[in-house]
């Protein structure tokens, strides 16, 4: 018997970045489901309920930032953790953070390895690792 | 007949009479050679009356005489600057005329003075005058409004500026109560505060962020309002006494124009700062996972190696995008013109941009007809410009859109066209005169897609610009847009 892998939620509107994230999340055993904006983002969170989400911060229609304040009003998925990776070339105003469930922050260009060290410290370690190929 | 001589005729008879009455009252009998004694004494009295008469006429046009020189001599002393003309009459007139003379100098010294005087204060009130209509005139070509109040908080000086900006007639304002002056009862607060204020020398000057609307638009003003404290001495010594200001000078300057600029940059600086850092993470990301052996076979590894030099070519074309507009408008630009076969530039756009196009299920088609166009240009440019014009298409079609490509020649006016056509979501009719402005961007495809507004600015210098051709852009929200340049034929440049 093996134990259910923790579900990630993976939003950005840039599908390379969308494809490596994903990939690089499941060869070390997680289970991805992707959304490629803000709005299709809150959807699925609310469906699928994921372990956590890793979004973009600016995207079309909605944004990351706005998507995790609307999550976190949403009793369904207010427990929700996010992982925010954000191409604008300063920080997020912590008062805006604060009305979220944004648990980090990551620079772009950022590093597969960095993120995967951060899903690992927040959702411990995936118990079966798993080498996907990608197609 | 004169009055001197009626006077005269006048004592000679009252002389006469008075003869004959003397000489009819003696007793003694006149001389007997003289016959009748009546007629001797009447006639004695008549030569007596005549020539009392004639000496008085003779007198008195002496005396008329002399008096008549002295009047000239006044004449001539009032009416001329001579003052050293002299005089003797007779008739015992000369002191008479020396206290008129020694009057008249006094009286000619004194006017001299108050002539003098009076041009003193001519001269001082032409200079005042020109002064303060160099000042006005100083005032007046200062663009930015000012406003000068007195103590009593009443409009001393103002420019036209001032008028036009807060809306007041300017004529019949000046000695008013500002408050009566002006609408704007922040502002008016602001002057009086800052007079009543001005006692501490720190709060002497400041500044204030103030905000108008004008002709329905809202404009934002810098306000600086500086107490006027005389010299700096006075002004500590007011301070200390804690005495108001004298006055308040107000300058207000519309930074409109500077706060809009300032916002542009930033979000410029912020947009380039996300294109530029969204290809090279992918880049970056994808680069790690090939080291760190994450792509397990050849396909994916091909896969990953397309993705890094797609997202390369992407980079470069937004480091090109601004460095050519910057070289362009500086005018530094190599324009390197040579024969361009546009079909097959066309053709080399579309296969770049096909990835793109490929990842978001959009069709890329050209349907120009297979003959040989050329264009005297410089290749890259006209390159650039092809590849901004598809980006943008691609970027603003929905998935499962398609994006055409077309060339059009047009032998009168020997001019070869080409447009780019999407089925995007189209172009709001007030944004398209503003299109092709430097990081002018629609504010309803903001949240559609990134971009740095700096695209259609570099097609537009490139093609007009660069090339002297044109560009034009035909839209209608919801439907699609099309984006055409057009370029001499290579035979008519």
């Amino acid at each position: 018997m093996t134990d259910k892998k923790p579900l990630i939620l993976v939003v950005d509107d840039e599908t390379h970045i969308l494809h490596v994230v994903s990939l690089k999340l499941r060869n070390a055993g997680y289970e991805v489901i992707t959304a490629e904006n803000g709005e299709e983002g809150f959807d699925q969170a609310v469906a699928n309920h994921p372990s956590l989400i890793i979004t973009d911060f600016q995207m079309p229609f909605m944004s990351g930032l706005e998507m995790c304040q609307r999550l976190k009003d949403d009793p369904r998925t207010t427990d929700v953790r996010a992982l925010m990776l954000t191409a604008r070339g300063f920080s997020l105003p912590q008062e805006a953070l604060d009305k979220t469930n944004i648990v980090n922050v990551l620079s772009k260009p950022f590093s597969p390895k960095e993120i995967l060290a951060r899903v690992q410290e927040l959702l411990g370690k995936a118990t079966a690792p798993v080498v996907r190929r990608a197609s | 007949m004169s009055f001197g001589k009626w006077l005269s005729l006048g004592v000679g008879l009252v002389a006469a009479v008075l003869t004959a009455v003397f000489l009819f009252l003696d007793p003694t009998p006149p001389l007997p050679i003289w016959g009748n004694g009546v007629s001797i004494r009447i006639g004695i009295a008549g030569v007596f009356g005549g020539l009392i008469g004639l000496a008085h006429w003779l007198v008195m046009s002496r005396f008329n005489a002399e008096l008549r020189r002295l009047t000239c001599h006044v004449e001539v002393l009032t009416k001329s600057d001579v003052s050293d003309l002299t005089l003797e009459p007779g008739m015992g007139l000369a002191p008479l005329a020396l206290a008129v003379e020694q009057g008249m100098q006094h009286l000619r010294q004194r006017t001299q003075k108050l002539v003098s005087k009076r041009r003193e204060l001519e001269i001082q009130l032409r200079i005042a005058e020109a002064e303060r209509r160099h000042a006005e005139a100083v005032l007046n070509s200062i663009a930015d409004a000012v406003l000068v109040t007195d103590a009593f908080n009443e409009l001393a000086l103002a420019n036209k500026a001032a008028a036009s900006v807060l809306n007041f007639d300017l004529g019949f304002s000046r000695r008013r109560p500002i408050d009566e002056v002006l609408d704007d009862r922040a502002l008016v607060k602001l002057i009086k505060d800052t007079r009543e204020g001005a006692p501490s020398v720190a709060n002497l000057r400041r500044h204030v962020e103030h905000r108008l609307t004008r002709n329905g638009r809202e404009h934002v003003y810098d306000v600086t309002v500086a107490g006027i404290g005389g010299d700096a001495a006075d002004s500590e010594a007011a301070a200390g006494d804690g005495h108001d200001a004298l006055g308040v000078v107000t300058v207000i300057r519309d930074v409109t124009r500077e706060r809009e600029i300032a916002e542009m940059k930033s979000d410029f600086v912020s947009s380039v700062s996300h294109e530029l850092r969204t290809p090279l993470s992918s880049i970056k990301a994808y680069v790690e996972m090939l080291v760190d052996g994450e792509a397990h076979d050849e396909q994916t590894r091909a896969e990953f190696y397309n993705i890094i030099q797609s997202e390369t070519n992407r980079l470069s074309r937004l480091i090109d995008n601004i460095l050519n507009i910057s070289r362009i408008e500086s005018g530094v630009v190599r324009v390197q013109r040579e024969q361009v076969s546009l079909p097959s530039l066309i053709r080399e756009a579309i296969d770049v941009m096909l990835p793109q196009a490929r990842a978001r299920n959009i069709e890329l088609k050209d349907v120009s007809a297979p003959v040989f166009f050329q264009v005297f240009a410089d290749k890259d440019m006209v390159y650039q410009a092809t590849l901004n014009l598809l980006g943008n298409a691609i970027k603003y079609t929905p998935k499962g859109g398609r994006v055409t490509t077309s060339i059009v020649v047009d032998e009168a006016a020997r001019v070869v066209r080409v447009s780019v056509q999407d089925t995007g979501v189209g172009i709001p009719p007030e944004d398209v005169p503003h299109l092709f402005e430097k990081f002018y961007r629609v504010h309803q495809h903001k949240k559609l897609a990134q971009g740095t507004g700096l695209g259609l600015n570099l097609v537009k210098q490139i093609i007009e610009t660069v090339h002297g051709g044109t560009m034009t852009v035909a839209s209608e929200p919801g439907k699609g847009s099309s984006f055409t340049y057009s370029l001499p034929l290579a035979d008519n440049i």
